[in-house]
């Protein structure tokens, strides 16, 4: 479950602060898929990394698979995303060092448990329809392949929560559906999935849609 | 993270970008062999010299005065008298004199076994200085006593241990003769002498006297150019010769502490005395040789092995700008700034331990092909070193955690910046 009450965060800007959430409140449910929409540039991605643990510095409370994020050491904060977040991201976020088994095994890799995993990863492959590209290095992916290869990895653990950052957002349209079926899969399995786009395709899908405007929910 | 996982991690991105990894590897070792060169270049120099200029820095040689009020000022002559207050000085704990024999003494045949090596109708002058036992008590240990025999017994002497290297390299060449066999132990050697013969026409005394001398040692605290026997006997031969006392050429002083030793020599010189320091001055000049070549080689190879740390941090810097993205994807899947910051100093970690073995090994070899080409190049001459390099293991240990430990430290800044990186605005 994802809980967010009066989330407040600002930037500087040259001296200025920025405002860009004005006390958001938001819950996901377990089984749930919440797209929250809006314009570039209006918040969405900086709503998705407090609710996600990487952005600190908010006021109001964040609540994510029973742990309140204020307050957690960056210890505490590190094991919650490793074990209970996925994080999907529109540009696919692979480490070209590593072939795609590699990858999906990365979250289990900063455990220390990458040998207990190979199984586990496989399946995570097949099931993004990428059995057999295991030993493919991102580059001789294509754009799908990768953004689905980035997928098995957020779904390597099972994770609580998925949060997924404009995840068709280079997608081809095939790609792109399959991605999504991908998220409602997952929901149905019971995790709270937060996507933020600006697709249409993709809040079609969804159960709720929210749209941030000046810095609010509606 | 665990730190097999920061392990594993660190290994995937040192693999990924090879050719850095071995641009990175390769200052390292650069690194690591200078160290491993240079330095046990320093330390073989140093071994080379010590063995060719012995010196024992509790040592103070008293000499008479070469200019000298006599007796008004109590200094000058070394004498029975002059022997005790020497020895009764605060911080002696042994004074040991010695006395030039001024009778002539020649041996006019090789010791047995040896005519190969004495060229045909030669007579050689035998200079005898007569020591206190205790001078080379350490060095007479081999069976033969070290004092005055009885009558006709074969007199014990010591000779300069450097004398055997200076004949095999220097005088049997110049004689046409063979050298000494190798690993030739001379302890025990007889050779016949005559006491009172002298190859200087006119300076034999009219009775000679034919006497075996034995060797009881080598010793480095005899001089190179004489044949020590002990005091008592050199005494014994001036009295049956008829010769007065003439009284002491030196007195060594064993200073308790290597510290007293100069506080020793300043008091014998305000005794009246003289302080022979050419032996001790020799080693002190080989030794600021040895010092300043060995610092300024040390100096070289750490100027390099810093210049491959600078090398490798800046590798890394570029690495780390390179990969921001992945290490802000790092943080998003579980890892800590400090989990970051490990895993960049593992990674020149691993760079260094692979370059500081490589290093190690190439400094060993360019030692040994080193060694190689000069036996080939230069002349054989007295304590020529089989190897100018001393790379004991504790230096090759060495050289491989300095240069680990300067990749490791050059990599600190990069590593500071990778924990910097906010994952949030870096990935969105």
């Amino acid at each position: 479950m994802i809980s967010l009450r009066g989330v407040t965060r600002s930037f500087r800007d040259g001296g200025r602060e920025v405002p860009v959430l004005r006390g958001v409140d938001l819950e996901v449910v377990p089984g749930e898929l919440t797209a929250v929409v809006g314009a570039s540039g209006s918040g969405k991605s900086t709503l998705l990394y407090v609710a996600g643990g990487l952005d600190a510095g908010f006021g109001g409370e964040v609540t994510v698979a029973g742990e309140r994020l204020r307050g957690l050491s960056p210890r505490a904060l590190a094991t919650l995303r490793n074990r209970k977040i996925g994080f999907v991201f529109q540009s696919f976020n692979l480490v070209t060092g590593l072939d795609a088994l590699e990858n999906v095994l990365l979250p289990g890799l900063l455990r220390g448990e990458r040998r207990t995993l190979d199984e586990q990863g496989r399946e995570a492959l097949a099931r993004v329809g990428l059995a057999g590209k295991e030993r493919a290095r991102p580059p001789r992916l294509s754009g799908g392949e990768r953004q689905r290869v980035a997928i098995a990895r957020a779904l390597l653990f099972r994770p609580a929560v998925l949060l997924a950052d404009e995840p068709t957002g280079n997608l081809d349209a095939e790609s792109g559906a399959l991605v999504i079926s991908l998220f409602e899969e997952l929901a149905r399995g019971g995790a709270a999935v937060l996507v933020v786009t600006h697709e249409e395709r993709v809040s079609r899908a969804a159960g709720r849609i929210l749209a941030l405007r000046d810095g609010r929910l509606s | 993270m665990s730190w097999r996982g920061l392990l594993a991690v660190a290994l995937a991105n040192v693999g990924a970008d090879r050719r850095g990894a071995l641009v990175d590897t390769a200052a390292a070792a650069v690194g690591a062999a200078a160290l491993a060169l240079f330095l046990g270049l320093g330390l073989g120099v140093g071994d080379a010299a010590r063995r060719m200029f012995p010196a024992d820095d509790r040592l103070v040689e008293v000499v008479p005065s070469q200019v000298s009020l006599g007796g008004l000022l109590g200094g000058g002559r070394l004498d029975e008298a002059a022997l005790r207050r020497l020895a009764a000085l605060p911080g002696a704990a042994a004074a040991w004199p010695r006395q030039t024999l001024l009778v002539p003494v020649a041996a006019p045949e090789p010791p047995r076994g040896f005519e190969r090596a004495w060229p045909p109708g030669m007579t050689l002058q035998l200079p005898v200085v007569g020591v206190d036992p205790g001078l080379v008590a350490g060095d007479t240990a081999g069976g033969v006593p070290f004092a005055d025999p009885p009558d006709g017994g074969a007199i014990p002497v010591v000779l300069s241990r450097r004398l055997l290297e200076v004949f095999d390299k220097t005088i049997a060449p110049a004689w046409g003769v063979p050298g000494l066999p190798p690993g030739f132990d001379p302890v025990g050697l007889e050779l016949p002498v005559r006491v009172g013969l002298s190859i200087v026409p006119g300076r034999s005394e009219a009775r000679t006297t034919e006497v075996r001398v034995k060797l009881a040692g080598l010793s480095d605290r005899v001089p190179l150019y004489a044949m020590a026997m002990p005091l008592a006997t050199v005494r014994r031969l001036h009295q049956a010769y008829g010769r007065a006392d003439p009284g002491f050429a030196q007195v060594t002083l064993l200073a308790d502490r290597p510290d007293d030793a100069p506080v020793l020599a300043a008091a014998a010189r305000r005794m009246g005395f003289g302080v022979d320091q050419s032996e001790r001055s020799a080693a002190e000049r080989v030794g600021t040789v040895v010092a300043i070549t060995t610092g300024a080689l040390a100096a070289l190879a750490l100027l390099m092995t810093a210049l491959a740390a600078l090398a490798i941090a800046r590798s890394r810097a570029a690495s780390v700008a390179a990969r921001v993205r992945e290490i802000a994807l790092l943080q998003a899947l579980g890892a800590t700034p400090g989990d970051v910051r490990t895993v960049v100093l593992l990674e020149a970690a691993l760079l260094g331990t692979a370059g500081g073995a490589a290093g190690v090994a190439l400094g060993r070899l360019a030692a040994l092909a080193a060694d190689l080409a000069w036996k080939r190049a230069l002349p054989d001459f007295p304590y020529r070193p089989d190897t100018f390099f001393a790379q004991p293991p504790w230096l090759l240990a060495a050289a491989f955690g300095v240069v680990v430990l300067a990749s490791v430290l050059g990599a600190l800044g990069p590593a500071a910046a990778a924990s910097r990186v906010d994952p949030a605005r870096t990935l969105s």
